[in-house]
C-alpha cells in the first residue's frame, strides 16, 4: 500500500460533479503536482486530503489509516493557502509556532522549533514582525515555515505562487523544492501553471473536468501526452488534420503531403486522426530519411530566447520555435517555407 | 473660481451645522451652570450626582450595559462567523432581520414582550430578576443593528474562511480557532460594537419604563419632568458619556484603516 492512497474518491455539489472516480497512489518523499485548468476539480481534491471537504465516494488514506472521515484539525497535514492565510494578530514567531503551541508543547521545545523553521526559510531575522510588515514572497515563506512546523505527514499546496511576482516565483519555486527534497515531504501540489509542474514535480497528475487525464514523469506527460487535452495543455502543440494514406506502413497525408506517422495505424483505422508534432521539433529546410512539409509564413513572432513562425500547411496552423541568436535569418511573412522534422517527433492523436 | 465658490459654501453648511448642533449644548451647558443666582457653579451637577437614585439609577443601567455587551458578543459573534464560514447565502437574509429594530417602533416592541412574556407559559415579569432577563433580551434585541454591522465589517477585513482553515491545518478546534485567531483579529469591531451597545442601554428609555426597572433614562425624563436645572445637568453629562463611548472608539481603532495593521501592532 503506498503512503497516500486516494481510491475511487468522488465529490458532487448541487449541479455538477468536481471530482470523478479520482485514484492516487504516492509514495513517501514523492512531490506530485494536480496540474489542470480552472475548475478541473485540484483544488477540490487537495481540500478533501485535507479534510475541508468530504468525498462522496471513496477513501482516502495515509500511511495505513483511513482518513476519508477524519476532521482536518486531526490528519496531520500541513497547509499553503493561494492567500498564505498568516494569522494578522500574530508575529512571525507566533505563527510559525502556532502549531506547537496548538498541540501543548513546551515553550523551549517551540522556540529551537521556530528558530529552525526560521532558518531553514531563510528568515532569521523576521521573528518579530507581524505578517503585514512582510513582502508577499517573505509572507508564503513564513506560511511554507508555519506547515511545516507541526512535522507533518503531508505537505498540501494549493496554488502557493499564484499571487506573486514572476521572478519572485521562480525563486520561491526552487526554494519549495529545495526544503521538500532536503525533509523528504510527501508533498502535493495544485498549480494550473505547467512550467511550474514540471519543474518541481516526480510526478505530474494532469486534470481536466474532474477526471485524471493523464499520470506520470513530467517527460512522460510532455513527451508522450496521451489525449488532446493533456498534449494542448502541457506545452505548444500543433494539430494537423491528416488524411489515412498506408495502414501497415504508417502513411498519412497532410493535404497533398506524405508524411510517415512512425507507427501503424491499424488500430486506427475508421477514427479521425491528428498528427502531432511540437514545434521545438521542426526544423526550417529539407532533410532526407525526415518528414518534411512546405506551407507559406503567416506571422513570426519574436519572444526572446525563441522565434516563434507561424506557418499555413494546407489549410492547417503550424508553430515553428526556432532558437534565437545573433545571426538568426528570421523568415519574411508572406514567403514560402519547408520544414522538417524526424519521423518519431510526431505521433497521431 | 468655481473651486472657490464650492469651497465657500462647503466652509458654510460646515459651519451652520456646528452651529446648529453646538448652540443648543452651550444653552444646555450655561443653563445646567446657573442654579446659583447670579453666579456660574457646578451646583446642579453636584446635587445630580449626590443623589442616591440617580447613582443607583446609573449603576443599575450601567451593569446592564456590561450584562448586554456580554451577552450579545456571545450571540452574535459566533453566529456571525458561522455565517461567513458555512451560510454566506443567508448573509443578506440576516442582514435585513438585523435592522428590524430601526423599523419597529421600541413601544410596539415592548407591548409584544410584555403581552408575551407577561403571562404563563414563559411569565418573566414576577420578580425584578426575571423582568432584569427580559430587559436584558429586549437590550440585545435593539443593540443588533449596531452589534451586527460591526462584527460584521470586522469579518469582511480577514480572510474568516481562509484563516479558520489554516488554523484546523494547524490542529486547533472550533473554541482555539474562535479565542486564538478570529476574535483577536476582531477586537477593535467587537469593542465598537460594545461601546455603541453599553452608550445604547445607558440611554434607553422606552424598555427600562415599561418594564418598570431602575434604569437611568427613565430617571432623567422623571427629574425633567419634577425639576428645573438638574435634568441640563443630567443631559450635559448623558452627553458627557455617549462621547466618552465614541473617544474610546476613535482611540482603539487609531492608527490606520485595515485590520491587518490595528491588529497586527
Amino acid at each position: 500500500m503506498a503512503f497516500l492512497e486516494l481510491t475511487h474518491v468522488s465529490k458532487s455539489f448541487p449541479g455538477s460533479v468536481a471530482v470523478d472516480d479520482f485514484n492516487l497512489s504516492a509514495e513517501q518523499g514523492e512531490f506530485v503536482s494536480f496540474l489542470g485548468p480552472s475548475g478541473c476539480g485540484k483544488t477540490t481534491t487537495l481540500r478533501m486530503i485535507a479534510g475541508f471537504e468530504i468525498p462522496t465516494s471513496g477513501t482516502i488514506t495515509l500511511d495505513g489509516q483511513d482518513l476519508t472521515f477524519v476532521t482536518p484539525n486531526k490528519r496531520n497535514v500541513g497547509m499553503v493557502f493561494q492567500s498564505y492565510a498568516l494569522f494578522p494578530n500574530m508575529t512571525v514567531k507566533d505563527n510559525i509556532g502556532f502549531g506547537l503551541d496548538i498541540a501543548g508543547r513546551k515553550k523551549n521545545e517551540i522556540a529551537a522549533r521556530v528558530e529552525e523553521m526560521l532558518g531553514l526559510i531563510h528568515l532569521d531575522e523576521f521573528g518579530a514582525r507581524y505578517p503585514a510588515q512582510l513582502s508577499g514572497g517573505q509572507q508564503q515563506r513564513v506560511a511554507l515555515a508555519r506547515a511545516l512546523a507541526i512535522r507533518p505527514q503531508v505537505l498540501l499546496l494549493d496554488e502557493p505562487l499564484s499571487a506573486l511576482d514572476a521572478k519572485i516565483r521562480l525563486e520561491l519555486r526552487q526554494e519549495i523544492r529545495r526544503i521538500q527534497q532536503q525533509l523528504g515531504i510527501t508533498t502535493i501540489y495544485v498549480t494550473h501553471d505547467q512550467e511550474e509542474a514540471l519543474s518541481l514535480s516526480d510526478r505530474v497528475v494532469v486534470m481536466s473536468e474532474g477526471r485524471i487525464e493523464q499520470v506520470g514523469t513530467p517527460s512522460t506527460i510532455y513527451n508522450y501526452p496521451r489525449s488532446e487535452f493533456v498534449a494542448k495543455f502541457v506545452g505548444q502543440i500543433n494539430l494537423l488534420t491528416v488524411e489515412m494514406v498506408n495502414l501497415e506502413k504508417g502513411l498519412v497525408k497532410v493535404g497533398q503531403q506524405l508524411v510517415h506517422a512512425g507507427q501503424t495505424l491499424e488500430h486506427m483505422n475508421g477514427h479521425k486522426i491528428r498528427l502531432a508534432v511540437r514545434p521545438e521539433e521542426l526544423n526550417p529546410g529539407f532533410r532526407e530519411n525526415a518528414n518534411n512539409l512546405s506551407g507559406k509564413v503567416e506571422a513570426v513572432t519574436y519572444l526572446g530566447s525563441i522565434v516563434r513562425v507561424r506557418l499555413d500547411i494546407e489549410g492547417n496552423a503550424v508553430s515553428l520555435d526556432m532558437f534565437n541568436e545573433r545571426k538568426l535569418q528570421i523568415p519574411n511573412v508572406g514567403s514560402p517555407l519547408t520544414i522538417t522534422f524526424p519521423v518519431d517527433a510526431c505521433w497521431l492523436l | 473660481m468655481t473651486n472657490r465658490r464650492l469651497n465657500y459654501w462647503a466652509r458654510f453648511w460646515a459651519l451652520a451645522g456646528l452651529l446648529y448642533f453646538f448652540v443648543p449644548m452651550y444653552g444646555t451647558l450655561d443653563f445646567s451652570l446657573r442654579m446659583k443666582k447670579g453666579v456660574l457653579s457646578l451646583f446642579a451637577y453636584q446635587v445630580v450626582l449626590s443623589n442616591p437614585q440617580f447613582l443607583a439609577s446609573f449603576r443599575y443601567s450601567a451593569i446592564m450595559g456590561v450584562i448586554t455587551v456580554v451577552v450579545s458578543t456571545l450571540i452574535f459573534l459566533p453566529t456571525i462567523y458561522w455565517i461567513y464560514l458555512r451560510l454566506p447565502r443567508i448573509r443578506p437574509v440576516v442582514e435585513i432581520i438585523t435592522i428590524l429594530p430601526f423599523i419597529i417602533p421600541v413601544i410596539v416592541y415592548v407591548f409584544g414582550l410584555i403581552r408575551t412574556f407577561g403571562r404563563p407559559p414563559l411569565q418573566l415579569t414576577l420578580t425584578p430578576f426575571k423582568t432584569d432577563i427580559l430587559i436584558t433580551a429586549g437590550y440585545v434585541v435593539l443593540s443588533m443593528p449596531y452589534m451586527y454591522r460591526s462584527i460584521d465589517v470586522g469579518m469582511r477585513a480577514i480572510d474568516v474562511r481562509t484563516l479558520t482553515e489554516a488554523a484546523q491545518s494547524l490542529g486547533a478546534g472550533w473554541r482555539q480557532i474562535l479565542l486564538k485567531v478570529i476574535v483577536p483579529n476582531l477586537r477593535i469591531a467587537i469593542l465598537s460594537g460594545a461601546l455603541i451597545t453599553f452608550a445604547l442601554v445607558m440611554g434607553e428609555l422606552i424598555l427600562g419604563d415599561f418594564l418598570v426597572r431602575p434604569a437611568l433614562g427613565p430617571y432623567m425624563v422623571q427629574v425633567g419632568r419634577d425639576r428645573a436645572y438638574e435634568p441640563a445637568a443630567l443631559a450635559m453629562l448623558s452627553y458627557g458619556l455617549t462621547w466618552l463611548c465614541l473617544g474610546l472608539i476613535q482611540l482603539v481603532t487609531r492608527g490606520g484603516t485595515s485590520q491587518q495593521q490595528l491588529t497586527g501592532r
